[in-house]
């Protein structure tokens, strides 16, 4: 029996050997290096991603997780500034000094761009000799061809083109001849020489400096994307991103990890040499201009659940967690502040409002809520978003009264919404008014349905369907809850079959009340706008037109609150909250900034740790107690015993 | 013999024909092509680049049959799927365009990682608890070892992974809780926890299952006849029911066995292991209807290979039985 | 939706058909037989009773007083719904910092609505109930006269039903119940739908296989050669000979169609929003887990509950089996 069983046992004795030996709980693979050139420790951060991301093509990717790495390896020719965040300010990234603006008689804008010299894409084998070259203007009209590009699938396209010359005839023409045409240049760019070049705009747009800090203008060099083409067994340029930033991508295991280096050659910014709280000095001091990045490698684990991160940052083993509902009990007391057992490890706990509203919204063109204002003004007034913060977010959240998230130009921090007080007795009054008292349809003697359209696919959502399903039905009237998945939910708001709807989360895409009232202009009606809950109104529309072409000032500041009092009285949405991200860092870590619009990923290149304190005090926690072992050893011993001892007495 | 196996790998035609006729049935009633590409593209996408990506993936014909003037009869999705499918062209995926047999080939080692041992772990434990249940049948030991299997097997896998999973994390520090890398032999501390959720949650119905086969066995005439002869208890055991037992046996996991290549979708997702289950659930998150036809049709494929197999066991292990 | 009144009476209508069916099974010799053997196991008849319980208590949350209201939500009617989360027979919320007075006592605490976990424990009695009744209701019917059909009559037919049941059993089963779900849309009825177009293919193959074999027994010969029709021949000879099967599957299919639905509410395709089930609660209580401290009586309460059934469920299958073929 021996000899055949022998290799099986062999390799399970190998296996088990090889167990014993690399008994370690932690995850993550080893850090490419442990010292620097320059001898000093090598500084890896540990964060987490929640999926693959899609593309880290930096003309295609509009998700987050596809953002927070592509920002770290492109670079745009703006950025935001690591102090600034009320209001948010942009400085020059690839720019050298902002962009010029150059008025033209026909009403058209030019704004003149500098590039900064000497800034070299990464290292790659697309470059002839492996070599990154210089980034030069050239770059940029490539850049713009890719945005118009029909087989790019460039997301942003549709809007840009309103403002920037020359796309759409670019993309008519590809499209009518079936392919892009690169040898010809596009109307968008002026090249004037190497490093400077024009961007033509059709009308004035104050927002376009927006535009130009976001990754899909980020420059991406053209032989690197015909030397990715997918074919001759190389991937796509979508997996093999080659850009200006802080990192390089050293690894991309799909599914598990993405490990970005520091890019040795990065010289376009430095760290800041001044605007940072005058009380943490002492900190910043030595920092200011020190050569980016401040560490080496940045390791993204996948991890699709907040539990298993929530376990590996208990561990030691994420040097950043985000916290999600169920974190909140034992990482923050009822006060909002840290709890005693981790401001004893020396975690520490960062507030950060981020510019989202989330809210209920109404299709208007239903007859029953649509045509009713007072029913919607009711079923906004009854519904306790304070209670629903509590329950859901640990009273984090702001509890939100209008549509404009705080940060942005236009909101109003002191504005207390009439319809949105919890007043149950008030609302009642309203529906009363409406034509429904206590929530009984006259036409049928019966409490009047409602159809809430909301995407519940995991428990805590389906929970706070329940709880909205509650917080309406205190009218009197039926709510049933419409189950949806994403699609579905998308679909319906696109095609107006919803009666209401929760779940739609609007986040900007750059700090401006534009981005938000867009999604309730009568022009941008589904399915190429936004505005799902088909929200017509000839006032709103004309406030917004104007709106959009003037530049921040008390001219713009009026018409935002006017837009606002007219959502507010028309109630086609129920706003009720604006997100704010808790997250812990690690006593290794220093924060450095609270401005949300760096903290997914371009702020990395800032990051501070200290590998050092965190093999301490990983070591230190993660000293798991001795009993379950012998409890364990214990009960298979006394198994085997009793196995024996019967075994005998059988035989006897 | 080889008549038999061609005659079946032609009846297997109709069937995967069958498969993707329901697959594509049911997929497009769920997500309309336009919805699918809504959600790949994100909320903020516009109408012309949801058309334009419809457009360059074929999306935009119709689905069974072109009846469009001018254009071939069969120039539609399902054809054009089915055309990729028989020249084992899986197409590229609706989520990344990755090349979906380059996403399948690179879960297939995660995943036969760990079920490869929980199935060898698992397969032999069960034997070894069934074949000594056998050896103590009917006794007090034996009635409770029933009860304490169909205890475990009456545990969700749900529940064997959340317990699991909090019960390493917090009293064991041996195990990441969480993760995969490879890195040679060490790999084998990711796996062991997943291993030995597996081979628990499994570990009921299979002793019972086992237990059975081999109690049927013991009442074979022919067993009666070697105890009657004075063949030792332990030999009888071993020796015949043991051999006679285990054909039977294998019939029965043997169907089992193509399926450890498809990996296991809770296991896998808990644990954070990047196999084909954890695949498939990040296919049905994402809507990647391409990736999830594909796993569809690879599944049926390894399940007909499994009924297969099935049949030459029983060929092999019986040969009175004529395979015409 | 039809009206309450006639809900209920199809409810109690449909439990009285099963007693009734059982009783009269048990009139025939075999059955008579097989029941003595399963009164003489107490663990058998422990197990029928336990089943037996969460039936009723199940049919007692099917009978609905008003819309909003069942039998057994009448019998929690004194038992209030609090704040938020509270331990199992705690005095105050579960709040480590500001805890509230509680309104009442929760012998297994409350959930993170206020709600008590033991009614809502035993609410899921009904969903469990629905889900394995209603799908037997379709499947064994379905599966079991497919399988006579094919063993019987052989040839064209044996063909068509063999080829349905091998093209659906080779479609990844949990893929087809997913996409099953999402086609036909959220709710109770819809599921039992999807659960049992999943479950019908082992039941025919098993009861293919024994019909097989028993067309080959001389009765059937000497039915055939008296000119009995086809229809009686499977009614009189055929069904009463499988029927045990059927009963064996049935009872352990219903643990089984129970712990699919678990796994589908891990997969986001459970039980709609409202209904209480345990596969929902077990999984949103997995993210309590990592609160501290610790939010377990509904994790524990859940599984529990779930487990006592499956258990009891799986015991009483055994039992039958070892009552009908008391060699085994």
């Amino acid at each position: 029996m021996v000899p055949t069983a022998s290799p099986l046992i062999s390799l399970l004795l190998v296996a088990a050997l090889s167990l014993l030996a690399a008994c370690s709980n932690n995850p993550h693979p080893a850090p490419l290096h442990s010292v620097r050139e320059d001898g000093k420790p090598w500084r890896v951060t540990y964060g987490n991603i929640s999926d693959n991301p899609r593309s880290l093509d930096p003309q295609v990717s509009y998700d987050t997780t596809g953002n927070t790495i592509i920002s770290q390896i492109y670079e745009s020719l703006l950025q935001y500034n690591l102090f600034k965040t009320d209001p948010y300010e942009l400085e020059p990234c690839l720019a050298d000094g902002m962009p010029r603006e150059i008025r033209h008689a026909d009403g058209r804008v030019s704004y003149e761009v500098r590039l900064k010299r000497g800034i070299r894409f990464h290292d790659d084998p697309a470059f002839p000799g492996g070599k990154g070259r210089e980034l030069t203007a050239a770059d940029f009209v490539y850049t713009f061809q890719r945005i118009a590009d029909p087989k790019v699938e460039c997301p942003v396209l549709s809007v840009m083109q309103e403002f920037v010359v020359g796309l759409k005839p670019a993309f008519d023409a590809a499209k009518a001849s079936g392919r892009f045409d690169y040898s010809r240049p596009i109307d968008s760019i002026t090249v004037i020489d190497d490093h400077t070049f024009q961007i033509h705009l059709l009308k004035p747009y104050p927002q376009f400096f927006y535009w130009l800090a976001m990754p899909f203008t980020a420059p991406v060099a053209r032989e690197v994307v015909e030397y990715y083409h997918g074919r001759d067994h190389r991937e796509q340029f979508r997996f093999h991103p080659v850009g200006t930033g802080p990192f390089r991508l050293a690894e991309w295991a799909r599914g598990r990890l993405i490990r970005l280096e520091r890019n040795p050659h990065y010289i376009t910014t430095r760290f800041p040499a001044s605007g940072w709280p005058a009380e943490r000095d002492a900190f910043f001091r030595p920092l200011a201009n020190a050569p980016l990045p401040l560490i080496d490698e940045a390791q993204y684990a996948m991890i699709k659940e907040n539990v298993a991160s929530w376990l590996l940052f208990r561990q030691g083993y994420l040097d950043r967690v985000v916290l999600g509902r169920d974190n909140f009990g034992s990482a923050i007391s009822a006060g909002l502040t840290l709890s005693e057992a981790f401001r004893q490890r020396g975690v520490q706990l960062n507030k950060d409002p981020e510019p989202v509203t989330f809210f209920f919204q109404f299709n208007m063109d239903d007859p029953v809520v649509g045509k009713n204002r007072k029913l919607r003004q009711a079923l906004s007034t009854v519904y306790d978003g304070e209670r629903a913060n509590i329950l859901f977010r640990n009273g984090v959240d702001i509890n939100a009264q209008q549509l404009l998230p705080p940060g942005l130009f236009g909101y109003q921090p002191d504005f207390r919404n009439p319809y949105r007080t919890g007043d149950v007795a008030k609302a009642r009054e309203l529906i009363a008014e409406a034509g429904y008292p206590g929530g009984i349809d006259p036409a049928t003697g019966r409490p009047l349905v409602l159809k809430l359209d909301v995407v519940a696919l995991n428990s805590v959502s389906r929970q706070r369907a329940e709880f909205d399903q509650q917080q309406f039905e205190q009218l009197g009237i039926r709510c049933e809850i419409v189950e949806n998945t994403w699609p579905n939910f998308q679909d319906r708001q696109i095609r107006g079959t919803f009666q209401m709807n929760s779940g739609s989360g609007w986040h900007a895409d750059y700090p401006d009340a534009e981005t938000f009232f867009l999604l309730f202009d009568g022009r941008n009606l589904p399915p190429e706008g936004h505005n799902a809950s088909r929200f017509q109104n000839a006032r709103f529309d004309a406030l917004f037109q104007e709106m959009s072409q003037l530049p921040d000032g008390p001219e713009r500041l009026r018409i935002a609150h006017q837009l606002n009092d007219i959502l507010v009285e028309e109630c086609p949405l129920i706003p009720t909250s604006h997100l704010v991200l808790f997250s812990l860092d690690q006593p290794w870590m220093r924060r450095l900034s609270r401005n949300a619009l760096l903290a997914g990923g371009a702020g990395n290149k800032y990051a501070w740790v200290d590998p050092a304190e965190r093999d301490r005090l990983r070591k230190a926690w993660n000293r798991a107690p001795l009993w379950p072992t012998f409890v364990l050893a214990g009960a298979a011993l006394a198994t085997l015993l009793y196995a024996v001892r019967w075994v005998r007495r059988q035989n006897v | 013999m080889l008549t038999y196996l061609i005659r079946r790998l032609l009846s297997m035609i109709p069937i995967l024909l069958g498969v993707m006729v329901i697959t594509f049935l049911l997929f497009y009633q769920i997500n309309r092509p336009e919805t699918m590409a809504r959600q790949i593209l994100g909320p903020k996408a516009d109408q012309r680049t949801v058309e334009t990506w419809l457009a360059h993936r074929g999306y935009d014909k119709p689905i069974y049959l072109n009846t469009r003037p001018g254009e071939p009869l069969l120039d539609s999705q399902f054809f054009n799927t089915l055309k990729g499918f028989l020249t084992f062209d899986l197409g590229i995926s609706d989520y990344n365009d990755e090349p979906v047999a380059k996403m399948i080939r690179r879960g297939i080692l995660p995943s036969l990682l760990i079920t490869l041992p929980a199935f060898i772990v698992g397969f032999s434990l069960s034997l070894l608890l069934s074949l000594f249940q056998v050896f103590i049948r009917d006794s007090l030991l034996d009635r409770w070892g029933t009860a304490i299997f169909v205890a475990l097997m009456s545990i969700p896998v749900i529940v064997y992974v959340i317990f699991g999973q909090w019960i390493a994390a917090n009293l064991f520090a041996w195990f990441p809780a969480f993760g995969f890398n490879f890195e040679g032999l060490s790999t084998a501390r990711f796996l062991a926890l997943p291993v030995l959720i597996m081979v628990l949650s499994g570990l009921g119905s299979e002793v019972r299952l086992y237990r059975a086969i081999f109690i049927e066995e013991i009442r074979a005439d022919y067993i009666r006849t070697a105890q009657a002869k004075g063949v030792s208890h332990a030999r009888v055991l071993l020796v015949h029911v043991l051999k006679n037992g285990l054909i039977a046996l294998i019939t029965v996991v043997v169907a089992s066995l193509p399926f450890l290549i498809m990996g296991s979708l809770v296991v896998e997702s808990f644990f954070g292991i990047p196999g084909l289950g954890n695949l498939m659930m990040n296919a049905i998150n994402t809507s990647d209807f391409s990736l999830i036809r594909a796993n569809v049709y690879i599944g049926s494929l390894l399940f007909l290979f499994g009924l297969m197999l099935t049949d030459l066991c029983y060929a092999a292990a019986d040969p009175r039985i004529r395979l015409q | 939706m039809p009206p309450l009144w006639l809900q209920n009476v199809l409810f109690l209508a449909g439990a009285v058909v099963l007693v009734w069916l059982l009783r009269r099974v048990l009139r025939s010799e075999r059955y008579r037989r097989a029941f003595i053997r399963l009164r003489r196991d107490p663990l058998g008849i422990v197990c029928a009773a336990v089943v037996a319980l969460f039936l009723l208590i199940g049919l007692s949350d099917c009978l609905r007083l008003s819309r909003q209201e069942s039998l057994l939500d009448y019998a929690f009617r004194h038992v209030p719904v609090e704040e938020s989360y509270s331990a199992p027979l705690a005095r105050t919320t579960y709040d480590e910092f500001d805890p509230k007075p509680l309104k009442g006592r929760h012998l297994l605490g409350t959930d993170l609505l206020g709600k008590d976990v033991l009614h809502q424990t035993l609410k899921g009695c009904r969903t469990a109930l629905i889900i394995g009744g209603l799908t037997s209701l379709i499947y064994l019917p379905v599966g079991a006269l497919l399988g006579i059909f094919a063993g019987y009559f052989r040839g064209k037919t044996d063909d068509a039903i063999q080829y349905l049941y091998s093209t659906l059993h080779s479609i990844p089963n949990i893929l087809l119940l997913i996409a099953l779900l999402m086609t036909l849309g959220r709710g109770l009825s819809n599921m039992a739908l999807a659960l049992s177009i999943t479950a019908w293919i082992t039941l025919c193959r098993l009861i293919r296989g024994e019909t097989l074999r028993q067309t080959t027994r001389p009765y059937v010969e000497a039915a055939r050669t008296l000119g009995q029709s086809h229809w009686k021949i499977i009614t009189r000879h055929l069904l009463p000979n499988v029927m045990h099967l059927l009963l064996i599957n049935a009872v352990l299919g219903f643990s089984g169609l129970v712990m699919t639905e678990a796994i589908l509410s891990y997969l986001g395709v459970g039980a709609p929003v409202g209904t209480a089930s345990w596969g929902a609660m077990i999984v949103s209580a997995r993210t309590e887990l990592s609160r501290d401290p610790v939010v377990w009586w509904n994790l524990v309460a859940a599984s529990g509950a779930l487990f006592l059934f499956i258990l009891a469920l799986n015991l009483l299958g055994d039992a039958l089996r070892k009552a009908f073929d008391p060699r085994a």
